[in-house]
């Protein structure tokens, strides 16, 4: 393993929870794990904790085998062998590109300095800029410079803090592909931290979903997306909607009718079904169960917001063509053909 | 459970080590505090029946007379202050550029040197308007009394209301346009936007200036000593220059104290809110408002108030030093022993300087402790260390006489004791520098180099230092500017033959020789425009 925690806690004083809750997990070189969860949900915490930035109260933090932070050892950050890339670069602004580079680049000759700085250049393909000074790069070039000064030490692990955050939409898309294939080809372990569903998605091999200070579930996106393990992951990684009901020997009994799902749950159980927006499909009836509310048009789709008659709030998708009135009375069903997750109530 | 609870406190006490700058800052802070609380032991445990006779005689009237100083010298600075950033700020009054520049200048004149230029012209004999006037029709024309209250407020107003020019200069241009264009939106005329948001919204820059504006009445000595008013300051000089009793200057002192603290403690508080106005991304500029045909008005006012407050004042010394330079008499007078101007010139500057440099130096452990480590215990450590400002001139002096004498007696009667004074009385300034410098800094580039493989302390001579070094240059200007000029500290603990520029001016004037003052006095202006321009170049309304 190259990265082990466990029961890593931190309480700021004056808070009345703890920022980081008893969180465990490993990760194997070469590995990008994304850290995703909303704002204070304890992700930049950790990373912070990791960096050796922040104390833990407790845990063990361990780093290719050696112990770099638990009760009794805290190796300060200068001695970890830790890189990081900060959320607003932190580049250094008296210092040009090529000598923010070369910061981290301690113990070597002018000549290795060199040859390690235009090695890095080319990775970021920014060789041109060695000479500017950061002020006048765009947002996009602050970024790959940033990566570059944090990869240029070859550190045993790389953390990103929302790198992507001070830069506009469209840039992003583009920065954060030409990243991925940057720490890719690097052969970098990465933990990379986003409030961005689908930046970690994209990003990381695997994803740690996080939650008022806990870990709520790690595994691939595949995984977290289609098998959340909490009704908190699928709420936030999958968008999903809830609807209640009651398992029976065949199914679960909803308003939307009849699921048709094996099951190990005792019959009469109170339970939530997870729904995403292709999950279910409604048709116009007098006689329904729900009623559109609002209609958004997404290019290729339609998407409904429907509240059903207890209440419940679904969200439907339908082709572009088809067109209802907020008001129309509708009957929803579902229309998944896979498994959907339930979780007891 | 109760084994887990146990290890969780130890556990507590491990992960928060007092960082090592907080000693350092420690030492500071109470280096700064001690002269203070010094005299307040003196002034608490003098003789009751001192104390008595004191408040029988004295304090009414020395309460009321600075007091009232106080409340005039501040409302005046505020109101021409405030309108003269208006002016220049929001309107279109032509030449404007250049009247920010000539209305920030008069920092550069010490208050008691503009008193010495009101006398000269106003003295009801052989004052110079008084000449003029001899020979012509005007000769009975009544004269204002250039003594007095209304004499030493018009002098202080006139070369104290550049701190809340620029102040509120700097709050009218952070405004954002939107502010303006929202109330306008919303149904308000243009005056009632002006007092309805505009105020409010500099109000906090307003105040902090105008309490510092007041802080600095109380420990104002020269001017009123010339103008023969007497407040606390004066008194307590007098006591001690003439009459060497420390024992009622030190009551005098502490009651003195205890008012200077009140306004600080005022000014801490409003300094906290000050921030609200801030330059952010989407800023945008207000428009001007066009005056039409009353620009003649605002000009005329300008020009007035850069008249009075600094082209006349100046003009004066440079004629007066020209004459004094003619003269062979006056000449041969500027020579004290073996002594000239240029030894007066090396001992102000030196001593400055030095004490600058101590001020920056003394002033980092506590701005890094308390803008990285914020809590109730830095932000005291801060707020003491600039204590400073609430002790006025007379009062360091007499507190280091006592110390000094007591236990640094090899000290004494060095001019190392007139740079302690000028530490102690301007170390808040290069706090404030410092901490500001601080600040600006994101704690995330020292974060960066720290996982860069440099520990603290390269990690503050490589990154913090080079980024913070504008700033504590910026507070050694202010601190230099700010010792350049006092007059009472060095008058009362300079040892014999320590001569510097203004205490050379201060004797020549009351001895009466105005004309044998003016090259030393020009000389002092000019020395402080340098760290001014520095200073002003600075400054919001300077940039661009």
């Amino acid at each position: 393993m190259k990265l082990e925690i466990e029961h890593l806690s931190k309480h700021f004083s004056g808070n009345q929870y703890p920022a980081v809750n008893d969180i465990k997990f490993s990760m194997q070189a070469y590995e990008i794990l994304s850290f995703v969860g909303p704002s204070g949900c304890g992700k930049t915490t950790t990373l912070r904790l990791i960096a050796g930035l922040e104390r833990p109260d407790q845990g063990v933090i361990r780093l290719d085998q050696h112990i770099i932070s638990n009760t009794r050892t805290f190796i300060p950050p200068e001695k970890r062998n830790i890189g990081m890339v900060f959320q607003d670069h932190a580049l250094f602004p008296h210092l040009s590109v090529f000598d923010n580079i070369a910061f981290g680049l301690k113990g070597f000759t002018k000549a290795e300095k060199k040859d390690r700085v235009s090695e890095l250049l080319e990775l970021v393909g920014l060789e041109p800029l060695a000479k500017r000074f950061p002020h006048i790069l765009s947002g996009g070039e602050r970024q790959r410079v940033a990566l570059a000064r944090a990869l240029a030490p070859k550190p045993a692990l790389l953390l990103m803090d929302e790198p992507f955050s001070s830069l506009d939409a469209h840039l992003r898309l583009e920065v954060r592909e030409q990243i991925r294939n940057i720490l890719k080809a690097s052969q970098s372990t990465v933990i990379f931290v986003t409030h961005d569903q689908e930046e970690a998605l994209f990003m990381g091999d695997r994803l740690a979903v996080f939650n008022q200070g806990k870990l709520e579930q790690i595994g691939s996106p595949e995984t977290i997306f289609h098998d959340s393990g909490s009704r908190f992951v699928a709420a936030f990684m999958g968008d999903s909607d809830f609807v209640r009901g009651k398992s029976m020997p065949s199914g679960f009994q909803t308003e939307l009718g009849l699921l048709d799902q094996q099951n190990d749950y005792s019959p009469g159980t109170d339970i939530e079904i997870a729904i995403r927006a292709d999950d279910i499909d409604f048709e116009l009836n007098q006689q329904g169960n729900g009623r559109i509310i609002n209609r958004f048009f997404r290019g290729a789709f339609n998407f409904y917001r429907v509240e059903l008659d207890s209440g419940a709030i679904v969200h439907v998708f339908k082709l572009h063509t088809e067109i209802f009135q907020p008001g129309d009375r509708v009957l929803t069903y579902f229309n998944a053909g896979h498994p959907l997750k339930i979780f007891t109530r | 459970m109760f084994r887990t609870e146990a290890l969780r406190s130890t556990n507590r006490r491990q992960n928060k080590p007092i960082p090592k700058i907080a000693f350092l800052a420690g030492w500071v802070a109470l280096l700064a505090v001690v002269p203070v609380i010094y005299i307040l032991i003196r002034a608490l445990t003098g003789d009751p029946e001192l104390w008595q006779r004191i408040i029988q005689t004295r304090l009414i009237k020395l309460f009321s007379n600075t007091l009232w100083l106080v409340l005039a010298v501040t409302s005046g600075t505020t109101l021409l202050g405030v309108s003269m950033a208006w002016l220049t700020e929001r309107t279109d009054v032509p030449g404007r550029k250049i009247f920010r520049w000539l209305l920030a200048l008069p920092l550069a004149i010490p208050p008691y040197i503009g008193a010495i230029i009101h006398l000269a012209l106003l003295r009801p004999h052989g004052g110079l308007i008084s000449q003029w006037l001899e020979g012509t029709n005007f000769a009975s024309l009544p004269l204002p009394n250039p003594t007095g209250f209304w004499g030493a407020a018009f002098v202080l107003v006139i070369f104290s209301f550049p701190y809340v020019f620029l102040l509120s200069g700097a709050a009218f241009r952070s405004l954002n346009a939107s502010f303006d264009e929202a109330a306008r939106m919303l149904g308000r005329t243009s005056w009632q936007t002006f007092w309805q948001v505009t105020i409010p919204a500099i109000r906090p820059g307003i105040t902090a200036g105008a309490l510092l504006v007041s802080l600095d009445i109380l420990a104002e000595y020269g001017t009123v000593a010339l103008l023969r008013f007497e407040t606390f300051s004066s008194a307590i000089f007098v006591q001690l220059a003439g009459r060497y009793d420390r024992s009622a200057a030190s009551i005098l002192s502490g009651v003195l104290i205890l008012l200077a603290l009140v306004i600080l403690y005022g000014e801490f508080r409003i300094q906290g809110q000050s921030q609200f106005t801030q330059i952010g991304s989407h800023w945008r500029p207000t428009t001007l408002i066009h005056l039409g045909k009353r620009r003649i008005w605002g000009f005329l006012a300008l020009l007035f108030t850069v008249l009075v407050s600094f082209i006349i004042p100046v003009g004066l010394l440079l004629f007066w030093s020209a004459q004094g330079i003619l003269d062979q008499q006056t000449i041969s007078g500027m020579q004290i022993g073996s002594k000239g101007l240029l030894s007066f010139i090396f001992n102000s500057v030196w001593s400055s300087g030095f004490a600058a440099i101590l001020a920056v130096l003394f002033s980092i452990p506590i701005a890094i402790y308390v803008v990285r480590y914020p809590g109730k215990v830095s932000r005291l450590f801060s707020r003491i260390s600039q204590v400073g400002y609430a002790i006025p001139g007379v009062v360091v002096a007499l507190s280091l006489v006592l110390l000094v004498n007591r236990f640094l007696p090899f000290l004494y009667a060095t001019p190392l004791v007139v740079v302690m004074a000028y530490v102690v009385r301007y170390i808040p300034q290069a706090v404030r520098s410092s901490e500001s410098a601080m600040h600006q800094l994101s704690p995330n580039l020292e974060e960066a180099s720290r996982l860069l493989k440099r520990n603290a302390l390269q990690t503050f001579v490589q990154v913090t230092l080079p980024l913070i070094l504008p700033g504590l240059l910026a507070g050694s200007a202010l601190v230099f500017l700010s010792s350049l000029k006092e007059l009472p500290a060095t008058l009362l603990l300079r040892p014999a033959g320590f001569e510097t520029l203004a205490v050379r001016v201060w004797i020549w004037t009351e001895e009466g020789f105005y004309l044998q003052a003016a090259p030393a006095s020009l000389l002092l202006v000019v020395i402080s425009i340098i760290p001014l321009y520095f200073l002003l170049r600075r400054e919001t309304i300077f940039r661009q």
